[in-house]
């Protein structure tokens, strides 16, 4: 019997997390950081802790592959009476995953402070505390802490400027290959390599080997895993009354013992197979955002099932809705410092549908619109869904993803291939290689299979960089010399003056965080290898190497998420306007009224704001954000990882626009200290674009992304905007966007009255979505804080 | 009408313009840029943008952006702006001469110049800003005002200019002018969007200043000879009843009109009377309900022609 969209519904478990920190300030701790009934799941943690104490002393790779082995064959497994497919990061549908491996002292924090003690109960809390006795001088954050010495350990420290966040790694495993080929097929790969590492028997021969026997145990670990769930179902069916109840737990039985094993001859196998794989992600290494090419992958399984009368579009529909209740299930413990920058995340999941293959042919299959039916009928928080737009998208996809926006839930977010793919080229992604590009995360590229080492690395606050250039990098607060010692911002004769400083202290601040990620992409190296992931991408087992020991040759990889830089080209803009070409204030006069944060200067700050600002296709204005973007990837690019690629900015603005935009002082475009930045890369400052949506796309349109990198851009408008008759208008809106070549497009529709209602009445609207970044989130899950910021976005109205 | 000859110029170089709006979706088909004309010859009661009546630049000033620093104050030579209790400035608009010397003084945007004089290019140039949007979207360039025709060789001028540049246009108007002018904008627009407020001669004239007979036989002309669309501001009070807009809607339907699109009163315009130092309207005149609406719709639709709510 088929289960109905809204019992479906019902069985969402929401696990995300809310805003505890504006930037480094409390903010509204005292209501949790999750909602009630969620719990941090310790038994990860305690069977990763009970391997590595037998394997002190062994090879790491073969440890963390042990230590993943002990988990599985140990963790406590559920089939819950409803599903079709099964799996889980955590040993309850309420638990959180948690890495103590990792980072244990926030978790610690946060389970004995009030916005995180119903996580656990006081057992529980006496356990972690056990348990991280062990980890002390052991986890990935304890080794950062005694590697770091002198000035590194100095900039480590929380300031502002920039947050390095060993978060948010990413990577898509080649999911066609193991459905190709099954795991079995990957085992028997590694152990061919074995043999002919015994006739060869190379100089890193042990390495080698360490890698491979690694690679199988892990790899064998995760087939045993799934056949717990066969097990598990065919006790279950024994017991159960109802022969449809019998049935459904046979079915997952049958195929449980038969993927991710062997390869999927079925959609159900195909997702089932898939869906191991992306719990296994998650239980190998903490991580968050992992995408696939859902219609790509399994548009040719759901094909072949309706061709052969195996499945209705009914059956595949309800697959795809129990799917996405499980995709709700992986919920993650976050660091309280972190949840301004993640506020209303839980795991970030994405699926991409769309685009062109590989020959750069349009992948649009029935799977692209059975994805969009299953995202509007459950309306839930995860996972996003990202829609690679290209020339030849036919209309009636648009038109399926339109009804979608129209919903409001923030999504599909519109990606540009026009844009991206020649940006993959001139970062040395070859074409057939970029044309199958998918999102993970917010807005992420990746190449799925390819082992893409990209890291968010952090973020950098560019708003901070231009305060330092107009106080010599010294802090006026304390007098210590924390940026660049640029020139005297007096002395500044010209607008060049001003941005020559700027990205000095980009430059020097860049510097710093892409020195902590050089290192710690070493100890990543040495501590945190993951043979798992690393047999699920192409070239690691010929190789026989570890995915973290090398890396595919493109620029696609080291990412620092550029916070600010309208707020930045606006600052440039007014200074521009009033001090150079104006001369009604000076340098002087200016850095004074910032550092009054405009106390009796309101006229001061009214000049500043009544500035030309970015966004209302203003050339004044919009050069300078051109030039501002270009040149500041410039500075970002004369920097290289530790595998000689150039690094990049990226627009994946998260809230952190929001938490960065707490601890940034004054800023010359009349932001006052405090207030949140724009909220992504190519949207203009909050209610300062004026001169409707279109003159903010070709605003957009001015900043080459070739020239920079992937970007955000949020739009807000109004629901009479999807109404009969306007719609039309809003798909010729969304081609021209496609048109002018801009990177990303995503929007909010909502009432600004229904939003402030609801930050007044939270009760009424506990399911209400907004769009934060590249996810979206629960409206009354966001602070305060951020949810004005959502609310000051110019609402485009007509 | 007999106004319209008194702002003939000899050299139409520049026009009375008080705003260029882009992303205009409800000015005609598609996505367009609408460029308000400044000046009119009626004055209806309800008049949404009162700042547009007058065909010379004015003052308008919103006390709320005040930020009280009292430069214009010092500048202002008429001694016209004061300062009220709250320190919040205000102005004694018989002493203004219209001078603007307080809007170069104003940082604060609370002074602000309504209309300004501009040429053909630089219309061009901002109309050409969104031809990709219009060309996606089936739209194009919307004339309105005030009254376009108010200041007819400008818009003439214009016309070719847009027509040059491959543009749709579409032209708002309220009809009231010489024939002779009309014949020749007609072929110069592509839709016309012809305003008609009644039918009864009297009300017309007591609502807006002017006599409707002009209007309907211009409008008689003009859907003979283009497309045009019958644009109805629903005033209650004045003609929301079924009849009236009923018998709008038989007219539009026997002259060949393509359809009706019922603009429902809104409370816009109240505010800017005061602003701009004009008297406001003296009745009160209430929004109408959305049912009322709906039921106006239906009322034109059983009249065997196509109708559409706001545009």
């Amino acid at each position: 019997m088929m289960q109905s969209a809204d019992a479906m519904k019902g069985r969402l478990v929401i696990k995300a997390v809310r805003n505890v920190r504006k930037g480094l300030e409390e903010d509204e701790a005292g209501r949790g950081m999750y909602r009630p009934g969620i719990k941090l799941d310790l038994q990860r943690s305690r069977l990763i802790t009970e391997s590595y104490r037998q394997t002190e002393g062994r090879p790491m790779v073969l440890r963390r592959a042990l230590a993943l082995e002990h988990i599985l064959t140990n963790m406590d497994i559920y089939i819950q009476d409803w599903e079709k497919i099964v799996g889980n990061a955590a040993s309850s549908p309420s638990g959180l995953y948690f890495g103590i491996d990792m980072n244990w002292r926030s978790v610690m924090r946060v389970v004995n402070s009030k916005e995180g003690r119903d996580l656990l109960d006081d057992d529980g809390r006496e356990e972690l505390a056990g348990l991280a006795d062990y980890w002390k001088g052991r986890s990935m954050s304890d080794i950062h802490q005694e590697v770091f010495s002198g000035e590194i350990l100095k900039y480590w420290k929380l300031e502002g400027t920039f947050l390095w966040t060993h978060w948010a790694e990413l990577g898509i495993p080649d999911y066609e290959k193991v459905f190709r080929v099954g795991l079995k097929g990957i085992i028997e790969q590694a152990g061919d390599k074995l043999a002919e590492l015994d006739r060869e028997v190379p100089r890193d021969y042990a390495a080698k080997k360490e890698f491979l026997q690694a690679v199988v145990i892990a790899l064998k670990s995760v087939v045993a895993f799934s056949n717990r769930y066969a097990r598990k179902a065919r006790e279950m069916a024994i017991k159960a009354g109802e022969p449809a109840d019998r049935q459904r737990l046979t079915t997952i039985a049958d195929i449980c013992s038969r993927v991710p094993e062997n390869p999927p001859q079925t959609l159900h196998e195909a997702l089932q197979s898939f869906f191991i794989l992306h719990v296994l992600r998650y239980l190998e290494y903490s991580t968050v955002g992992i995408g696939v090419r859902f219609d790509k992958v399994f548009g040719p399984f759901y094909e072949r099932d309706l061709q052969q009368q195996r499945i209705t579009r009914d059956e595949a529909l309800e697959l795809l809705q129990l799917l996405w209740v499980k995709f709700h299930e992986l919920g993650l413990i976050y660091s309280p410092t972190v949840t301004s920058i993640y506020g209303g995340a839980a795991s970030l999941q994405a699926v991409t549908i769309g685009g062109v293959d590989e020959l750069g042919r349009d992948v649009t299959n029935d799977m692209t619109y059975l994805v969009l039916d299953t995202a509007g009928s459950m309306q839930s928080l995860e996972p996003s869904i990202a829609l690679r737009y290209h020339d030849r998208t036919p209309d009636s996809l648009l038109d399926k993803a339109v009804d979608l926006v129209s919903t409001g839930i923030g999504y599909p977010s519109f990606f540009n291939d026009k844009a991206l793919l020649p940006m993959l080229g001139a970062w040395g992604v070859p074409a057939s290689d970029a044309r199958d590009y998918a999102v993970t995360g917010c807005v992420y590229m990746e190449i799925p299979g390819k082992n893409i080492a990209r890291r968010v690395i952090g973020g950098i606050s560019l708003p901070k960089c231009l305060w330092w250039a107009l106080h010599q990098g010294m802090n006026p607060l304390n007098n210590e010399q924390w940026g660049a010692p640029t020139p005297d911002p007096r002395t500044f004769a010209t607008l060049n003056d001003v941005i020559d400083a700027y990205l000095e202290q980009v430059r020097y601040f860049y510097h710093r965080i892409n020195t902590i990620e050089q290192v710690s992409g070493e100890l990543y190296e040495h501590y945190l290898p993951r043979p798992y992931y690393s047999a699920l991408l192409e070239g690691c087992i010929d190789r026989a190497r570890e995915s973290r020991a090398w890396a595919y040759p493109s620029q696609v990889h080291p990412m620092c998420i550029m916070l600010g830089t309208t707020n930045v080209a606006d600052s440039i803009a007014a200074i521009k306007k009033v001090v150079f070409d104006g001369k009604k204030l000076t340098m002087e006069d200016l850095i004074d009224a910032l550092d009054r944060d405009f106390a009796g200067c309101d006229d001061v700050r009214r000049m500043l704001l009544n500035a030309p600002k970015y966004g209302n296709d203003d050339d004044y204005a919009d050069d300078i954000a051109a030039e501002i973007h270009h040149r500041t990837q410039e500075v970002v690019a004369s920097f290289t990882n530790r595998w000689g690629c150039r690094c990049r900015g990226d627009g994946s603005a998260l809230s952190a626009t929001y938490a960065a935009g707490a601890v940034c002082p004054a800023t010359p475009d009349g932001r006052k200290s405090g207030e949140s930045f724009a909220d992504a890369t190519l949207s203009p400052s909050q209610g300062r674009d004026t001169n409707g949506p279109t003159a903010v796309l070709k605003s957009a349109s001015k900043i080459d992304t070739v020239r920079t990198y992937n970007h955000l851009l949020n739009q807000k408008f109004l629901p009479s905007m999807f109404e009969q008759g306007m719609r039309d208008r809003f798909l010729a809106y969304l081609r021209t966007w496609g048109d002018l070549g801009i990177a990303h497009i995503q929007f909010n529709v909502v009432e600004r009255a229904t939003l402030v209602d609801a930050q007044q009445h939270p009760e009424k609207y506990p399911d209400l979505i907004v769009r934060v970044a590249g996810y979206s989130a629960y409206f009354v899950d966001l602070s305060r804080g951020l949810q004005n910021s959502i609310i000051s976005r110019t609402e485009q109205s007509f | 009408m007999k106004q319209g000859q008194q702002v003939h110029q000899d050299t139409p170089a520049t026009g009375f313009i008080y705003n260029i709006q882009r992303f205009c979706i409800h000015d005609g088909p598609g996505i367009r840029t609408t460029v308000f004309f400044k000046g009119c010859p009626l004055r209806c009661a309800w008049c949404a943008n009162p700042e547009s009546r007058e065909l010379k630049p004015q003052l308008m000033i919103r006390p709320t952006r005040c930020m009280r620093c009292g430069r214009c104050v010092d500048i202002c030579p008429n001694h016209a702006l004061y300062y009220d209790q709250d320190g919040t400035v205000r102005i004694r608009w018989s002493l203004c001469d219209q001078c603007h010397a307080c809007v170069g003084a104003c940082t604060s945007g609370a002074l602000e110049v309504i209309g300004e004089a501009m040429g053909v290019p630089r219309i061009i140039h901002e109309v050409e800003k969104d031809r990709l949007f219009y060309r996606n979207s089936g739209g194009g360039v919307t004339i309105s005002g005030g009254e376009p025709l108010f200041q007819p060789d400008f818009l003439l001028e214009l016309l070719a200019a847009l027509r040059l540049q491959g543009m749709h246009t579409a032209l708002d108007t309220c009809g009231y002018c010489e024939a002779d002018l009309l014949s020749l904008v007609l072929p110069e627009v592509d839709l016309f969007l012809f305003d008609v407020k009644h039918l009864d001669a009297c009300k017309h004239r007591e609502f807006t200043g002017a006599d409707n007979r002009c209007i309907l036989e211009n409008l008689r002309y003009v859907a003979a000879g283009a497309r045009t669309w019958v644009r109805v501001p629903v005033i209650p009070g004045f003609n929301d009843s079924p009849e009236d807009i009923g018998a709008i809607a038989d007219f539009a339907r026997e002259i060949g009109a393509e359809k009706v699109s019922l603009l429902p009163y809104h409370e816009g315009g109240l505010a800017k009377h005061a602003q701009i130092g004009s008297a406001a309207c003296s009745l009160h005149i209430d929004v109408p309900e959305e049912s009322a609406m709906s039921s106006l719709c239906a009322a034109v639709e059983t009249r065997g022609i196509t109708v559409t709510l706001r545009g």
